[in-house]
């Protein structure tokens, strides 16, 4: 079984612990976390994750803007970024998707669906 | 042929059942083995939301044990509220029993007027307070609403050996989120008794540095 490596960006220590505990339960999938978005560029160029699960609302950079730089980088433009955020509102959704994210998924998380969107990004 | 009632299952065929030598009816092998299914189903999604609310609880758990260093306990069940309940319009306040004030703790996402007007203790706050039990205003629809209420989710009564500690507003939630679901009950319930230690312990820690 190959392990797939997901980098999870949350300034919000609940929000990096329910990952924490969703992703425990899952030895296929190797968790790396960063706490701001900014952290989140230079992990992404470090670790090459397969994925990046990245919140929206951080300090200092958005994870719109730190997506865009990911997308703009030949290192890490290819990593799928899956956008976790608060806000579900069509514009945000939209402007999500402009930055260059893969797919959006708002919070209170569902690990079912969550688990579902990565099968679909990573494979079974 | 027998309806199912709610209009959304095809009703069951005569041939799904079978007469019996003593003439009572039995159900197919068929369809017995798709009520089976359909029961282990249920089961197998009971059990996954069973586990999801347990993973949630013990992030939130953690996260308050983190707080006996970092000292930041409001934003912690702010934190908690937003990440794993639904809603970005919160306001805790301290609790003072022996005089029955309010004095506001943290907030986010409300505006002052409305965080001062249930600081006041009027309505769904102070019925939450006096009657020791916390207050969900969808739940009593009898009970009219203050002029600032009509957003208002839930009064969470933080209370620690039968001692209110404080008081938890909710007001709107997410967009994405209508209402609020057995499992966000269940984590507010647990808000009402872990939040209450955590908020009362570093209150108690306060008062011993403090000269």
């Amino acid at each position: 079984m190959s392990t797939k490596k997901i980098l999870l960006v949350d300034d919000s220590c609940t929000a990096r612990l329910v990952n924490r505990m969703i992703f425990s339960q899952k030895p296929r999938y190797v968790l790396v976390s960063a706490i701001d978005a900014q952290e989140a560029v230079d992990r992404a160029r470090e670790e090459k994750p397969d994925l990046i699960l990245m919140d929206i609302v951080m300090p200092r950079m958005t994870g719109l803007e730190a997506c865009r730089a990911l997308k703009k980088d030949k290192e890490t433009e290819k990593i799928p970024v899956i956008l976790l955020t608060t806000r579900g509102e069509e514009k945000y959704v939209q402007e999500g998707y402009a930055s260059g994210c893969s797919d959006y998924l708002t919070k209170p998380v569902n690990d079912a669906e969550l688990l579902d969107l990565l099968k679909a990004y990573l494979g079974e | 042929m027998t309806g199912t009632g709610n209009g959304n299952r095809p009703p069951a065929k005569a041939s799904d059942r079978i007469e019996t030598s003593s003439g009572k009816t039995a159900i197919s092998p068929g369809t017995e083995k798709l009520q089976r299914r359909v029961h282990q189903l249920s089961l197998r999604e009971q059990l996954e939301r069973n586990h999801f609310l347990l993973e949630r609880l013990n992030a939130a758990s953690v996260r308050l044990l983190q707080t006996l260093e970092q000292h930041d306990v409001c934003e912690a069940i702010g934190e908690i509220i937003a990440n794993l309940i639904g809603s970005e319009e919160v306001a805790i306040f301290h609790y003072f029993p022996l005089v029955r004030t309010f004095k506001l703790a943290w907030s986010s996402g409300i505006e002052d007027d409305t965080v001062r007007a249930f600081g006041s203790g009027a309505g769904f706050l102070g019925r939450a307070a006096l009657g020791q039990t916390s207050q969900f205003p969808k739940r009593q629809l009898n009970t009219p609403l203050l002029s600032y209420e009509k957003d208002l989710t839930a009064c969470i009564v933080l209370k620690s050996s039968h001692e209110i500690v404080g008081v938890i507003a909710i007001l709107g939630l997410l967009p994405q989120k209508s209402c609020l679901e057995w499992a966000d009950f269940e984590l507010l319930k647990f808000l009402e008794v872990y939040g209450a230690v955590a908020l009362q312990f570093q209150r108690l820690q306060q008062e011993q540095v403090a000269p």
